[in-house]
């Protein structure tokens, strides 16, 4: 990085420098539980930079198709970004194979979107919740550069490292002595997603106002709104 | 890296009814190597009143001496057991003497008055500003985890057998998505008349 | 240098291995105006005459009952200016307890510390030792609490005690009156000890004890605190 420092021959008396920086931090949260027939993904809606909240009715889950929701947070300016461009390249999709792309397919190519830009990364924490083409649901959570991975619950955003041992406690059946893994029924993963966040907003300053929670299954889409701390 | 995060591991405790717990895993290492996987941190120091220390382990021994030192002249001094919340004050004072110069630990207290069986819990920064709450204090390398475990499994007036069940699956899933933390925790439960000592099995991994 | 000369200390062993500076200090204490304390089970009470020479003299002004905590109060037979130092000594070890445990000092601690200074300023070089006895009253864990500490550094717990001038005579008077008692106290209740209190100092009282003319501080579970004239022309007319 070149500092004026480094050019005193340049330098003006009273002269303010500012260097770019390119990336911010607009906090927010996401959780996204997988079942049989089912998937969960839940965001906050606060939208803030620093101690400044900007909004506190940000949606932060982009409906993708009939069965695929892609929550994403971080940098809000990179989300837009990528959203768009992940939209753009769905439809070409549709135009090119008259057909709606699939939850599997719409992961992989958001992987290779974000790695397109690995030395200048969109600055997101993407989980991607969708029902597979058998109908089984499904959970892909990324790092910003376009890592992927398919698991059946995550926790992401900037309450991410709160909440995932909590899902790994409650959804995952980790540290209990069972012998086989119990299925989620919806009633329990919709709870603990609601839980999990009420949680996340005692402790974290960049989630809290609401959480919107999206339940897919072959019958659509639904949606709700529960309330969070405001403060 | 932060010194602080050099040998890794973490403490929590928790208020319970008439009752309260502390909880520490057992790793020591020196960054991403695990050197031991039986050290504790906390220790006993009166029949009710609990220490726990995480973060540079030359520096957790130090200060348990230290403490102990001061802890043992005041007993003497005062002839009497030295109560959790003058023995907080003491720490954070300790601490506060090397503002400039700090030990890089952070401490936490849980014990019982041993007269009112108040239960009482606190923790500190490194330089000894005191914490106090009514519900739980956490510190160590996976403190966000365990604040999201505790804050989503505590609740108020919990009896001795659920604050240990609570406590141990607090540390034991925060501690899981630690690198440098675990390696199997202990479980003190501290009880007007009994202390509950139980030692947890984990993935050593 | 000339300080070089004194810095040996000046209380030293005679050859009969008595320290004679501390025995004119304890003389310095038994000239000095009568005090008394007398601890009752709900609380403790110190008294002492405050005489003044002359009329013009502005009296409730200059005070030789004295505050250390909230909890902790003093009172002193002897020498004012060796009283003073000390009672600035005693309150900032009280405030410097306070802030290592953030727990009021036990009355016990402090004595046991004010007595240490007072020690050591019987073995110091280029010193010598206090002109003065205390008498330092507190109520801690549910209790109230009488110390004595003399010049040579030694200190003692009482139920009751006198220092200065009729300190013999004030404290065969309280042995009878204890006596009598069947409470392991020398007064029925707090209110009983102030009485007794100025009844003890007016023994050897010379002139008329008037509410101007003595002090009174009592220490209860709420704390300690100076009776004011008002307070002490009450208590006076029970005396009498």
């Amino acid at each position: 990085m070149h500092k004026i420092q480094s050019f005193p021959e340049y330098q003006v008396p009273g002269a303010q420098h500012q260097d770019f920086s390119p990336y911010e931090s607009n906090g927010g949260s996401i959780v996204a539980i997988a079942g049989e027939d089912y998937v969960v993904i839940a965001a906050d809606t606060r939208l803030s930079s620093g101690y400044t909240i900007h909004t506190r009715k940000q949606n932060k889950l982009f409906q993708l198709s009939e069965k695929t929701v892609l929550g994403s947070t971080g940098c809000w300016c990179d989300t837009l970004a990528l959203t768009s461009l992940v939209n753009a390249r769905m439809q070409m999709y549709e135009h090119l194979h008259l057909k709606t792309m699939s939850t599997e397919a719409v992961a992989q190519m958001l992987s290779i979107l974000m790695y397109n830009r690995r030395f200048f990364p969109y600055y997101v924490s993407n989980v991607l919740a969708g029902l597979d083409s058998e109908g089984k649901g499904v959970v892909y959570s990324y790092d910003p550069i376009g890592h992927c991975e398919r698991t059946t619950y995550r926790a992401g955003g900037s309450a991410g490292t709160l909440l995932q041992p909590v899902l790994d406690n409650q959804i995952g059946g980790k540290d209990r002595d069972v012998k086989n893994k119990p299925k989620v029924p919806l009633e329990k993963a919709k709870e603990v997603a609601k839980d999990a966040f009420i949680s996340a907003a005692e402790r974290d300053i960049y989630t809290g106002d609401s959480v919107i929670l999206k339940v897919i299954t072959k019958d659509g889409i639904t949606e709700e709104e529960v309330q969070l701390r405001k403060d | 890296m932060s010194i602080m995060a050099y040998n890794g591991g973490c403490l929590v405790a928790m208020r319970g009814k008439n009752c309260v717990a502390i909880a520490t895993d057992h790793r020591f290492g020196i960054q991403a190597q695990t050197i031991s996987t039986d050290f504790e941190k906390v220790f006993q120091v009166n029949p009710r009143t609990f220490l726990g220390l995480v973060g540079l382990q030359t520096d957790i021994l130090t200060v348990h001496d230290r403490i102990m030192f001061r802890k043992k002249l005041y007993e003497d001094r005062e002839n009497r057991e030295m109560t959790p919340e003058p023995f907080s004050a003491m720490i954070s004072n300790f601490l506060y003497e090397h503002r400039f110069g700090p030990y890089f630990i952070e401490p936490v207290i849980a014990g019982l008055h041993p007269k009112t069986l108040e239960p009482f819990i606190c923790n500190m920064d490194l330089i000894g500003c005191p914490n106090k709450p009514d519900d739980f204090v956490v510190a160590g390398t996976c403190s966000e985890q365990l604040y999201g475990m505790c804050e989503t499994l505590w609740k108020e007036d919990l009896e001795p057998a659920e604050l240990s069940e609570v406590i141990s699956q607090a540390i034991v899933s925060a501690f899981d998505r630690d690198a440098i933390s675990g390696w199997g925790a202990t479980v003190y439960i501290i009880e007007k008349d009994k202390i509950t000592k139980k030692q947890i099995k984990t993935r050593m991994d | 240098m000339a300080s070089e000369r004194y810095s040996f200390s000046l209380t030293t062993f005679s050859p009969s291995g008595k320290l004679v500076q501390l025995e004119y200090a304890l003389a310095a204490v038994a000239a000095g105006a009568t005090s008394v304390g007398i601890v009752a089970s709900d609380g403790v009470v110190i008294a002492t005459e405050n005489k003044y020479k002359s009329p013009l003299y502005e009296e409730h002004s200059v005070h030789r009952v004295e505050p250390i905590t909230d909890h902790i109060g003093m009172v002193y037979s002897g020498l004012v200016p060796d009283y003073r130092p000390l009672l600035k000594r005693a309150r900032k070890m009280a405030q410097q307890y306070f802030l290592v445990y953030k727990e009021p000092m036990p009355v016990s601690q402090l004595v046991q510390q004010v007595a240490n200074v007072m020690q050591e300023y019987t073995q110091s070089g280029g010193v010598r030792p206090f002109g003065v006895s205390l008498l330092i009253c507190g109520w801690n864990n549910g209790k109230p609490y009488l110390f004595q500490c003399d010049p040579t550094g030694a200190f003692f717990a009482w139920k009751a005690t006198a220092l200065g001038k009729n300190a013999q005579s004030c404290k065969t008077y309280m042995e009878k009156r204890f006596n009598l008692q069947s409470n392991n106290s020398v007064s029925q209740s707090l209110d009983d000890a102030v009485v007794d209190a100025m009844r003890t100092l007016k023994g050897g009282f010379e002139g008329v004890m008037t509410k101007d003319n003595i002090e009174v501080g009592i220490c209860t579970e709420k704390g300690f605190r100076r009776l004011t004239p008002t307070e002490i022309d009450d208590h006076l007319s029970n005396a009498n």
